[in-house]
């Protein structure tokens, strides 16, 4: 790391080489307020993580096994109104079928997102890579939608999706070509362009049927998050020495082949990166689904986030809270589950 | 670059596609400032039939008269105020973290790291009887405190995650030096780690005015009406039977600006420290 290259610059004995990153090299005589130093240092950081995350986390997980609403919420400090009810909250949970239809929309988020991310950024920067002239313009468009907030981007995109061909761009387009408001079906899928939010087709599963619905949501956090992949895949382009792509091109590789032996590998880690941060915003997704729809028509576009929310604050009157909370534990536990081992390399990468 | 051996067509074609991407990725947010510098009848005919005497700038005033002024303003105040908060005490620790061991630095960087993971709905339910508890829910200034302090919470696993990656290039040789120059370790931090860090905490702050900024979810949960900010106030407007089109679309354009202009501004800053963040172990 960047100590070791110090040591090249001005050799030191390797009894006082500092261990990267790891803390004060040298352990002299340290006097009494330098013994307290790293404390104070990380005493407020760790307050107010204790206050606003630790603590509400550890309410949240407790308060998921007992009985209560949002007007008598459970606190740990009145035992005398604690209603425990086990793991009931979690059990009614998995037997709701609205819970169901949520985590399903939710999967198809968590499927389609991170691929059409992962994806349109990799080709987009190998693109980009591959010019000389308008590189850093063309970059610039394409990571500028991430500064926009998703509550914005829902905004944008309802205009664009508008059903009206007057207003709607989208629709304009296809009322040119003539295919507003025509209605196909191909095998198990069935398709009407035009009515994007409210159903836009339907995937006929057998024992399910699909909307894509879904779909017309999706397209909007993705056009706001590829500025993410862009910045990341190019970050790690940087560097790929181009001489390889050179010496491929003269060995007779054709780009799939460059891109597919040379460029994907190489970008093993960004993609990885890029992966694994949107599948966790993928399974956190609730702006656009509440400005755009609110889950509707019919729940059709319901996703756990937005579940958890209504249950919790929307419908004040029944005492759901404990599911709610029962919800909110079990994506976080999916999350941390399923981001574990990058969460190891990332503790093995800095602290020991 | 040099393309050697490229012919002529490949490079149109590269120039091509890009040119199409772009136009497409452009046009959302193109159709959204079209809108917003139209009076409402012109966009019912279609803002791509604009004529440029159409252009106004009426419907920004009428926002902003009917509300939008004080969302802004609030977005102004909780943005800044977590914005230095997370900075402050996020550089502090991750100066900590990086050059200094202590006894639960393991336990405690986990423990921090996973609010990068961990969604904000783990804590939102008990949120606001937890600040009625505090103090900080009762309508006024305070709601503004609140909010910002659960930002820095939130904001702990990326301040000490990518601010830490700064602190760690700084070479030990440095730090020794102003120690046997006599500096105590406030000093050390301060004078010679603290500098050294800037284009870091720049670019940490940018990200976490961005992110901050654009937070819609701890912001309808936890404020009142009036100290909710623009993200609240778009998702307040745009209801889809209310036909305001041309109010919608100024706030959001509204919105979009500050975080695009800091971004524009400091683009250099930015990228450079997503990418220590992101990509270097």
């Amino acid at each position: 790391m960047a100590s070791r290259r110090t040591t090249t610059v001005a050799p030191t004995p390797p009894e006082t080489a500092p261990p990267p990153a790891a803390g004060p090299a040298p352990r002299r005589v340290r006097s009494r307020p330098e013994r307290f130093a790293p404390y104070i240092f990380v005493a407020p950081l760790l307050a107010v993580f204790a206050l606003f995350y630790l603590w509400p986390a550890l309410v949240t997980v407790l308060s998921s096994f007992f009985r209560w609403g949002l007007l008598r919420p459970w606190t740990p400090v009145d035992p005398a109104r604690w209603r425990f009810v086990g793991l009931d909250n979690y059990t009614t949970t998995l037997t709701d079928p609205s819970f169901w239809n949520a985590a399903l929309n939710t999967a198809v988020w968590l499927v389609v997102f991170p691929l059409l991310v992962v994806g349109f950024s990799l080709l987009v920067s190998i693109l980009i890579w591959h010019i000389t002239r308008g590189a850093t313009m063309f970059r610039t468009v394409f990571i500028l939608p991430l500064t926009i907030s998703l509550a914005a981007a829902g905004v944008i995109w309802s205009f664009v999706y508008n059903a009206d061909p007057q207003i709607g761009v989208l629709n304009a387009v296809l009322d040119r070509l003539g295919i507003l408001g025509a209605h196909w079906r191909v095998g198990p899928l069935e398709l009407h362009p035009g009515s994007w939010l409210s159903n836009p087709g339907v995937l006929h599963l057998g024992f399910a049927d699909i909307r894509l619905t879904n779909l017309a949501l999706i397209v909007p956090a993705f056009w706001a998050f590829t500025g993410f992949g862009v910045i990341t895949i190019t970050a790690g382009l940087t560097a790929v020495p181009y001489e390889l792509v050179e010496a491929a091109k003269v060995d007779g590789a054709n780009a799939w082949q460059t891109a597919r032996r040379i460029l994907i590998p190489s970008l093993r880690r960004p993609l990885i990166v890029v992966g694994v941060v949107s599948v966790i915003f993928a399974l956190r997704t609730f702006d656009i689904v509440y400005v755009m729809t609110g889950g509707g028509p019919a729940q059709d576009t319901m996703v756990l986030a937005l579940l958890l929310w209504q249950q919790a604050f929307a419908f004040l009157d029944t005492p759901q809270g404990g599911q709610a909370t029962a919800i909110a534990v079990l994506m976080s536990a999916v999350l941390v589950a399923g981001s574990w081992p990058y969460l190891r390399q990332l503790m093995a990468g800095r602290s020991r | 670059m040099t393309a050697v051996g490229r012919s002529r067509w490949v490079t149109f074609l590269l120039y091509g596609s890009l040119t199409v991407l772009g136009m497409v990725w452009l046009v959302p947010a193109l159709s959204a400032l079209m809108i917003s510098t139209l009076p409402l009848s012109q966009t019912r005919a279609g803002w791509w039939n604009l004529s440029p005497a159409d252009l106004t700038f009426g419907n920004f005033a009428r926002a902003w008269e009917q509300g939008l002024s004080r969302y802004a303003v609030n977005s102004f105040i909780i943005t800044g105020l977590a914005v230095a908060l997370t900075v402050a005490a996020g550089s502090m620790a991750a100066y900590a973290y990086a050059r200094m061991s202590f006894r639960f630095k393991a336990t405690t960087y986990f423990l921090l790291v996973t609010t990068m993971i961990v969604p904000v709905q783990i804590i939102l339910i008990p949120m606001l009887p937890w600040f009625r508890t505090l103090g900080l829910n009762a309508a006024g200034p305070q709601e503004y405190l609140g909010i910002a302090l659960v930002h820095t919470a939130f904001g702990a696993g990326w301040a000490i995650f990518m601010l830490g990656a700064f602190f760690a290039q700084i070479p030990e040789d440095l730090l020794e030096a102003a120690r046997i120059d006599g500096a105590g370790w406030f000093d050390v931090f301060r004078r010679v780690a603290l500098p050294l860090a800037v284009p870091g905490i720049v670019s940490f702050a940018i990200i976490d005015f961005v992110f901050v900024w654009n937070d819609l979810l701890l912001a309808l949960t936890l404020l009142d009406r009036a100290h909710q900010p623009l993200t609240v106030g778009l998702a307040n407007l745009q209801t889809p039977h209310l036909a305001q089109e041309d109010l919608v679309s100024a706030g959001t354009i509204m919105a979009i600006l500050p975080p695009l202009l800091l971004f524009a501004a400091l683009n250099r800053f930015y990228v450079r420290g997503l990418f220590a963040g992101a990509t270097k172990g």
